[in-house]
């Protein structure tokens, strides 16, 4: 079970041997390019999202795919991935929830299912807590992740002033099996979702425009983007703490002592310069393409492609961007765009 | 042998090799248990694992009727490098096939263009056999196929068999001529006008750098050919093949999965067009 922990002054998902690991009571304070933790909170899960997200165990930054070595008779496969546990992930914010489903798009599409992702996934339990406080960087309201989560979750908590609201789906219930729950009152529910709904209320940022998708690939040649780009240092932190994104490549590493190869999967970001880079050419050479890419990929691909935004309104790469880049600003201020489609760039080369 | 994943190769044995140009040679291998040349489609592509070094995704050159797998390779980077050293007996790891091929139903009945570039012909060369095997399968197939050089020129072996088959027309250009060279110079659009093409009833193949298919997609549209008719192969980073990894990705389309042939109506909001 891995859930929200204390480590190294930041609330992440560490594995949890017992109740005292939860990072209980300690409450973050976020803003663009900023993270520490403040006051003190009687809440149990008391902070927002840190860094971690699920993607952290069910798509893993570094994944043996499969180990070969070379016989007489050519290439032999040793092994392939077999997953030595499962997840229970404890404390998950319904955005992270949705982030879940957004990678099952590509991870798990019919006749591409990935054999690591899928063997880590199918077995997860996911207990969600609905929000009850806005982090200054959410913008789930906008992404319609959150704060409340409406579906696909095996448990949802909602913490009350010194209890827990417990919804447990029928499917879950072999997993209260000994522990005793009371059936929750009228006024609890009801003081539940005045929590939740003051969430949404104070949620400071947000996508101005209601479903961009369509919009965005008309203001792709706004200079917006070169001028947010000249800020961008392409470190890739956005997409490492992402919980959607999910580029990678794979490694061969050789071992010199049994002259074994491991095929090793590791995260890549669209944002390295040779991300794109083949013997045809580097399409993405400039900054500006490389976080276009980016931005466009969660705000218009993912759209036309699954008919599901890739960006949950987490706001971790607002967070932990060094130079504080706040994608809501870079959406809001791109698609401000009015310029009539004439001045525009020509993006056909035919009618 | 543990299970069968997206990842697990079979064997490929060099069967023979052959050279193409002085950095592009062509590979025929015998495959191991699972998997005949059969069963690939005209315009997919392999992974091609050199074990130890990695990976490269390579077109598939050969056709149905072929015994061996062919796959055509310009010697480029680390692991086409030494793709180029193996010799007959040697082996490597080979996943596939992947992604979409040429829609030949398409192509059925009516007139065809194969315009290549480079070493954009070997995922075109399956097609022109087919063509050649079946001649009743198009109205007429005109290949159209420029390189930068004569010496660059691939497959020249083949190209008096091409050129006497029953309903294939062959049209051969280069960039830059030598003293020797008697053929047709300049880029393969100059052929357009001259090669007997009917925009009322003509598909086009393409398969080349993309400043060729840029401007071979001008030209066949300003001779009214819609861009429905107009297919092109694209060459991204292919990396997983699988469309997980996201370095094919142009657009909303990974090129390993929804491609690497599109028609020209479905990639034309994001192709040609810079840092997409």
């Amino acid at each position: 079970m891995v859930g929200p922990s204390l480590s190294e002054g930041v609330v992440r998902l560490m594995e949890l041997t017992g109740p005292a690991d939860l990072a209980t009571g300690v409450v973050d304070v976020q803003a663009p390019g900023s993270y520490t933790l403040g006051r003190e909170s009687p809440l149990i899960f008391s902070s927002v999202n840190g860094p971690d997200s699920p993607k952290r165990d069910l798509h893993p930054a570094e994944v043996e795919l499969s180990k070969l070595v070379e016989s007489g008779d050519g290439i032999e496969f040793v092994s392939a991935f077999q997953p030595g546990r499962r997840y229970a992930f404890l404390g998950i914010r319904p955005c992270d929830l949705k982030a879940v489903e957004v990678m099952d798009r590509t991870m798990l599409a019919p006749g591409f299912e990935d054999h690591v992702y899928s063997a880590l996934r199918s077995d997860s339990i996911f207990i969600v807590v609905n929000c009850t406080r806005a982090g200054e960087n959410c913008f789930c309201v906008s992404m319609g992740t959150g704060p409340g989560v409406e579906s696909g979750y095996d448990v949802a908590i909602t913490e009350l002033p010194e209890k827990l609201l417990i919804d447990v789906p029928e499917r879950s219930t072999a997993l209260f099996q000994g522990i005793e729950l009371k059936p929750a009152t009228e006024a609890e529910l009801q003081t539940a979702s005045e929590m939740v709904q003051r969430a949404r209320e104070q949620m400071g940022r947000r996508i101005a425009e209601r479903d961009p998708s369509k919009r965005m690939y008309a203001v792709m040649d706004s200079p917006e983007w070169g001028k947010v780009a000249e800020r961008c240092l392409a470190c890739g932190n956005c997409t490492m703490v992402c919980p959607t994104c999910f580029c990678n490549t794979i490694i061969d590493r050789t071992d010199l002592r049994d002259g074994s190869v491991s095929r090793v999967r590791v995260w890549d970001s669209c944002l390295s310069k040779d991300f794109v880079y083949s013997a045809g050419g580097n399409p993405r050479v400039q900054r500006m393409a490389r976080y276009r890419q980016f931005v466009m990929h969660k705000f218009a691909y993912w759209p036309d492609e699954f008919g599901i935004y890739g960006c949950v309104g987490c706001g971790r790469c607002i967070t932990w961007c060094p130079v504080g880049i706040d994608i809501t600003e870079t959406v809001n201020g791109v698609l401000k765009d009015q310029r009539p489609a004439e001045e525009k760039m020509e993006v056909h080369p035919v009618a | 042998m543990p299970r069968q994943t997206l990842h697990t190769f079979v064997r490929g044995t060099v069967h023979g090799v052959r050279k193409e140009t002085p950095d592009t040679f062509t590979l025929l291998f015998d495959l191991g248990e699972g998997r005949k040349s059969t069963e690939f489609m005209p315009g997919q592509f392999n992974m091609l694992y050199v074990f130890g070094v990695g990976e490269v995704p390579i077109s598939v050159a050969s056709f149905g009727k072929e015994k061996q797998l062919m796959h055509t390779v310009r010697s480029v980077g680390r692991v086409t490098n030494v793709l180029a050293a193996l010799a007959p007996g040697s082996s490597v790891g080979i996943r596939g096939p992947f992604g979409k091929g040429w829609p030949l139903a398409e192509a059925k009945g009516k007139q065809l263009l194969v315009i290549a570039g480079g070493l954009g012909l070997p995922p075109l060369r399956p097609v022109i056999e087919e063509g050649i095997a079946e001649p009743g399968s198009f109205d007429g197939m005109k290949v159209m196929y420029g390189a930068r050089t004569p010496a660059d020129l691939i497959y020249t072996y083949e190209y008096q068999r091409w050129q006497e088959a029953d309903g294939c027309d062959l049209f051969l250009t280069v960039d830059r001529g030598t003293s020797d060279w008697k053929g047709n110079v300049g880029v393969v659009t100059t052929f357009f006008p001259k090669a007997g093409i009917d925009p009322g009833r003509a598909v086009a193949f393409i398969c080349g750098p993309e400043l060729m298919l840029k401007f071979s997609i001008l030209e066949l549209a300003k001779m009214g050919i819609p861009a429905e008719r107009i297919f092109i192969s694209l060459e991204r980073n292919m990396s997983c093949a699988t469309g997980t990894c996201g370095h094919c990705q142009l657009g909303p389309l990974f090129i390993c999965r929804d491609g690497p042939v599109f028609s020209y109506s479905r990639v034309k909001g994001f192709f040609p067009r810079e840092g997409v």
